[in-house]
């Protein structure tokens, strides 16, 4: 790893300031999981790191509004936090559950939320989640701030819609009543593995009929991306076994999956049918 | 140009302090500047948990991670768990079960089950493997692994009863 | 029980000798090794597979500071003029050499004060290749025009290499063959022959301590401190390279963080040695969890197996055609196409037996020993091959094992005999132990599940010798200096309990003086289970010595035969104070008959024999092909168990090292290069992969030339684990899967092809 400048600005002008030059060499450093493997691989070479630890209130905190309930989440809050949040577990379980299989504690004490989208890597656990939840990002710049879903992150494999000088600041992620969601991670090599695919997955279901529901496909792909001819297949619909083949069907037609070492591309069609099934099958009947 | 800092901190219930690199890990500062040898890097990649150590109550990959951000911090070590020649009920535990082949992996295991048994007292065997994911052992002393965790979680009662 | 199980220090599990090291961490691994005045190395390495190489430019990396120099082939050549090595072939340049054979091949090597300066200073290299068309595929090799050698270069160390040499145009680096009867008149009478093909994956060692060598030389000598499992050899061999008497080559080591066979012969020793000359200061070089990848690994094999069997099940011929997937440099390649294509044909009596066993180079890293000298892949051919055979003929599957097994006292297809081999007893206590006899659920629906059994052996590398020292102290204290390195697997304490139970001491308080070549007598190397049997041998003979010593010194010093006076009184009394030793030594040499050169026939050709068996129950979801390993049972012979629990805890380690060799460690390469060099995509078995119920026992047996009838058992669970499992899923869904490691995808598509719809290709 070459040397580098690092600094740890107090206010957000400080930070704009040290992050406003065009040089993507210089980044915004936040648990600093994914930037560290990458400096380690000589993959990244940072002329300066700007840390956001110690930016303060907007980028910590888990909160629940008393309006309406949903949560808003700093991004600089750790997986380990939201893991360990009671509130979290209550509202949101699927992010608990999630947790369990999410690379390790180590890693879940250090990462942070708003490092983990900015990193725009496909095989993330997490992302898939926040989509189907359909959860908001607020991002602040030196102009101004705006808030997009979480989606629209996402451009390409290893690639953002974030600009230079561009810092996630917190989520905010809805709780909607009657819906309930899970993250299916499947793993094609060890049980400890990048997913060969991921699916979010969350619905909203009055008997076997689904009223409305978010499918997301991560990791086989090369970027977390909605399946909505799945969910069009599904939506209003009441579930039986040639309706959860035909969504499964739909969902294969609609990706790019490449082969790799996790699996063919014909394979993990074939488990993306399987287990779109299976879990709309089994969310539906819990 | 790039200049060094001085950071303050906690190494193992000491106050110590280090002319640190912006590019410095963990593991290379205590190796290289404390000669402390139970920290070590091998996968370097976060997975293997050779380097683990905690800080402020948190286990973290030592590998991947900057001292730079370790100034007023607590740190500790698996050279600060025992006291003095007495093991920690976790060692004790890891020698009893016969827990380890060639070591090189041990004290991060240690230093894992420590954090494990700090927030689950008496955790159930999925549990324990969950927690234990970010730690390998090529030697495969997997199983004894557990029956040390299940041991420790005794001694430790123990310990608490005592005290108690 | 008998007089040696209920012996004091026999059959104890007294803890590791150093386990307080090792819980806080203050045990010694070259890892942490800092001398004055020392160097660290970065390698920068090919990227490409196979090529000439046009330039070199080092003149970037040479203008960082802090970077002392940079070194390439044409600089070793002034210190050693001729910088090729290796344990069975001088093939291998200490850096490439005019050419590259593997992507990853060392080229130059960046020498800098601080580590992350070389690393910085290696990435500004750059060199020039002029590519050359690639082989990797062990079969293709045989053929191939491409040739990744002009010419063979065997080491004069081995005799019965030497017909090899200046051979040219070939990438067959040796042949091996075993011939018992005739197998093509033993096809012509049998009923029934049989034909299959299995291949084995190329995997990696992994040991958590990577790779790490630091070297000193000084004018005319060189000490190096290295984790290496082969101390003695690494002196043998960089005397050999620099001219110069043993005497002058030190070689230290303390202990390892795993080895597995990959640290044997001579790895990173030659190049520190050589840089350490250039540069004229101490260098160390560490390499990288990454780099490990190309510096050894385990062959790939294809193994054409054809058998004749008559109707009531007896099998009267097998032929056997190993290929060895040797990569680009030799290494102990050839001692793994000899030792292994030995016990092909599997632990059974077959009157008329072929074997041929090749050794081929490959544009691949190079591929030598990995716990099993190759008999892991071997048995993967022929215990699925077993149950192949059974199956099409109706057969029970233990039935037709137990019609064929090799018994005790009969002779192994080199005519060597069966002895003290309990193959028999491991099959059927394994047998015990996965309840075989009780009705089994195989499931339902989309759910199958399977249950599979294998046995295997392995013959020992012979002649091998091991050399020991005891020596007892002024105060009658006593050290006990060995050549055998512990790389985890408890020789330390082990050898010991032997020294102890001879001269009736605590064995906790016996030090061991850990390998120093200064110091420590010659030992061939901790590899292929030889220790216990070897090394304890001659422990015991030293101890022996030892105290025939003290018989004498008694009376000498006129005591009545059987005296109790403990030493240190006989010292005083001899020396007039605390004073003098006692030195027993101990040398040991196995009995050993060199094999024919033509048909490999040797009454004794492996000192004892290494035996074990596997059960596995799985589960498979039909649908996706995912399994889960419900189950797993090894037992090995391991003769007396000197430490039970340490012996269980060997068995179960290799266990789950083959675990995962069997479904999910894959080095996977396109084009030549390497896709999943890290751990982060090449998968070593965590704790969620142990199986839910698992397993490991020994057979109650003896040894009976070994060391209080123990034998070595660091291998033995490796052997039938993987058949094991493939045998429990081709019970589960009716198919063979002929091809580690086994995948959910594998399944997948071997069931997709049976029912008529194959699944597309990549």
């Amino acid at each position: 790893m070459t040397s580098f400048d690092l600094v740890e600005p107090e206010t957000l002008e400080d930070a704009f300031k040290w992050l406003g030059v065009d040089d993507s060499s210089v980044r915004p450093f936040g648990g600093g999981t994914a930037l560290m493997l990458m400096m380690k691989a000589q993959l990244f070479t940072p002329v300066r790191l700007v840390s956001l630890r110690k930016l303060g209130r907007q980028f910590e905190g888990i909160e629940r509004s008393s309006n309406d309930g949903s949560f808003r989440i700093g991004a600089m809050t750790t997986f380990s936090q939201l893991e360990h949040s009671p509130e979290i577990r209550a509202h949101l379980p699927v992010i608990t559950q999630t947790m369990k299989t999410l690379a390790n504690v180590r890693v879940r004490n250090v990462a942070t939320v708003g490092g983990n989208l900015a990193h725009g890597d496909p095989h993330l656990d997490l992302p898939p989640v926040w989509m189907a939840l359909d959860a908001s990002a607020t991002i602040v710049n030196s102009s101004g701030t705006r808030t997009i879903p979480v989606g629209d992150i996402f451009s390409g494999y290893y690639e953002t819609t974030l600009e230079q000088g561009d810092l996630i600041a917190e989520l905010r992620v809805p709780v909607r009543p009657g819906w309930r969601s899970r993250y299916i991670k499947v793993t094609t090599r060890a049980e400890h593995d990048w997913p060969a695919l991921g699916i979010g997955l969350s619905l909203h279901a009055e008997g076997r009929v689904i009223k409305d529901l978010r499918i997301v496909l991560s990791a086989a792909i090369d970027k977390p991306t909605r399946l909505i001819g799945a969910e069009n297949v599904l939506r209003g619909k009441e579930i039986d076994d040639a309706l959860l083949k035909r969504a499964g069907e739909a969902a294969a037609d609609e990706t790019h999956i490449e082969t790799d070492n996790r699996g063919s591309a014909p394979y993990k069609k074939h488990l993306l049918r399987v287990h779109i099934a299976r879990a709309v099958s089994a969310l539906v009947t819990e | 140009m790039t200049t060094p800092r001085t950071i303050r901190f906690k190494l193992n219930g000491r106050s110590v302090s280090a002319d640190i690199m912006p590019h410095e890990t963990i593991v290379d500062m205590l190796t290289q500047r404390f000669d402390l040898k139970g920290a070590r890097e091998s996968c370097g990649q976060g997975l293997c948990g050779c380097c683990t150590v905690n800080i402020d109550g948190m286990a973290v990959s030592g590998c991947l991670s900057l001292a730079w951000f370790l100034d007023g911090k607590d740190v500790q070590t698996i050279e600060g768990v025992a006291n003095g020649a007495t093991l920690d009920p976790v060692q004790q535990a890891f020698i009893e079960a016969g827990a380890f082949q060639c070591g090189f992996c041990t004290p991060g295991f240690i230093m894992m089950v420590r954090q494990l048994l700090d927030l689950h007292p008496d955790p159930t065997e999925d549990q324990m493997r969950h927690f234990l994911t970010g730690n390998l052992c090529r030697c495969s002393a997997y199983p004894e692994i557990i029956d040390a965790v299940k041991i420790a979680v005794a001694k430790r009662a123990e310990l608490a009863h005592l005290v108690a | 029980m008998d007089a040696v199980t209920a012996s004091p220090n026999i059959g104890r599990s007294i803890p590791r000798l150093e386990a307080n090291d090792k819980v806080t961490g203050r045990i010694e691994y070259i890892h942490h090794l800092r001398l004055p005045g020392m160097l660290y190395g970065k390698i920068f390495r090919s990227n490409v597979p196979h090529a000439r190489i046009k330039s070199v430019d080092v003149s970037a990396a040479e203008a960082v500071e802090g970077v002392f120099q940079v070194v390439t082939i044409d600089d070793i050549r002034k210190v050693i003029p001729h910088p090729y090595y290796g344990p069975a072939f001088h093939d291998q340049p200490i850096l490439a050499d005019g050419k590259v054979r593997f992507a990853g091949e060392p080229v130059a090597v960046v020498l800098a004060t601080d580590k992350r300066i070389a690393e910085q200073a290696a990435a500004l290299i750059v060199a020039e290749y002029e590519d050359l068309p690639g082989v990797f595929d062990e079969v293709d090799a045989m053929t191939s025009q491409t040739l990744v050698h002009d010419e063979l270069k065997p080491a004069a160390t081995f005799p019965d290499l030497q017909h090899l040499k200046g051979r040219k145009g070939t990438n067959i680096a040796l042949d091996y063959h075993l011939v018992r009867g005739d197998v093509e008149e033993g096809f012509a009478k049998a009923d029934h022959v049989f034909e299959h093909v299995f291949r084995t994956q190329q995997v990696m060692h992994t040991p958590m301590e990577p790779f790490v060598s630091v070297a000193d030389a000084q004018d005319g000598s060189v000490t190096l401190h290295t984790a290496s499992q082969g101390p003695s050899f690494v002196r043998i061999e960089i005397a050999r390279l620099l001219g110069l008497p043993e005497n002058r080559v030190r070689v230290r080591v303390p202990h390892l963080g795993g080895g597995f066979g990959g640290k044997l012969y001579i790895k990173l020793e030659a190049l520190v040695t050589a840089l350490s000359m250039v540069a004229r200061r101490p260098v160390k070089i560490a390499l990288t969890m990454e780099e490990q990848f190309f510096m050894v690994t385990r062959h790939p094999c294809t193994f054409t197996i054809k058998s004749g069997v008559n109707k009531d099940g007896r099998i009267i011929a097998r032929h056997c055609e190993v290929v060895w997937n040797g990569g680009a440099y030799a290494d102990i390649g050839p001692r793994v196409t000899q030792k292994a294509g030995f016990t092909s044909a599997g632990p059974y009596d077959i009157e008329n037996v072929l074997i041929d066993s090749y050794a081929v180079y490959t544009n691949r890293p190079p591929c030598g020993a990995l716990r099993g000298f190759g008999a892991p892949q071997t048995a993967w051919a022929y215990e699925c091959h077993t149950d192949m055979i059974a199956e099409a003929l109706g057969l029970d599957k233990i039935e037709f094992r137990r019609m064929n097994i090799l018994r005790e006292g009969r002779p192994q297809a080199s005519g060597t005999p069966m002895v003290d081999a309990a193959v028999e007893q491991a099959m059927d206590h394994t047998l015990d132990l996965m309840n075989w006899k009780l009705p089994f659920d195989r499931g339902s629906g989309k759910i199958r599940r399977g249950r599979g059994v294998a046995i295997g052996f392995k013959g020992i590398t012979a002649p091998t010798t091991s050399v020991a020292i005891v020596n007892l102290y002024g105060d009658g204290s006593c050290a006990l200096y060995i050549g055998t390195v512990d790389m985890g697997q408890g020789s330390d304490t082990v050898m010991a309990q032997i020294a102890a139970e001879v001269l009736n001491i605590d064995p906790a308080a016996i030090k061991i003086i850990h390998p120093d070549t200064d110091v420590t007598p010659y030992d061939m190397g901790t590899l292929g289970s030889r220790s216990t049997y070897h090394m304890g041998t001659a422990v015991r003979l030293a101890a022996e010595d030892a105290k025939a010593k003290i018989a004498a010194l008694a009376a000498e010093l006129g005591l009545p035969e059987g005296t109790n006076a403990p030493l240190a009184e006989l010292l005083r009394r001899k020396y007039g104070m605390q004073a003098g030793n006692i030195i027993g030594t101990g040398s040991f040499i196995p009995d050993y008959q060199k094999p024919d050169t033509k048909t490999g026939q040797t009454i004794k050709g492996t000192p004892f024999w290494g035996v074990g068996a596997s059960g596995a129950e799985v589960e498979v979801d039909t649908e996706t092909g995912h399994f889960t390993i419900t189950k797993l049972v090894n037992v090995a012979d391991v003769g007396t168990a000197i430490n039970p629990k340490m012996v269980l805890q060997q068995l179960s380690g290799a266990a789950i090292m083959q675990l995962g060799f069997t479904t999910t460690e894959n080095m996977v390469f396109r084009d030549g290069q390497l896709t999943n060099g890290s751990l982060a995509d090449y998968k070593i078995p965590n704790l969620l992969d142990m199986p839910r119920e698992f397993i490991n026992d020994y057979t109650q047996s003896r040894q009976k030339d070994g060391p209080f009838g123990a034998k070595g058992a660091g291998e033995s669970t490796t052997i039938a684990l993987s058949p094991a499992i493939g045998n429990a899923i081709a019970d589960a869904i009716g198919l063979f899967l002929p091809d580690l490691p086994i995948t959910p995808e594998s399944i997948f598509r071997a069931l997709q092809d049976a029912n008529g719809t194959p699944l597309a290709g990549e």
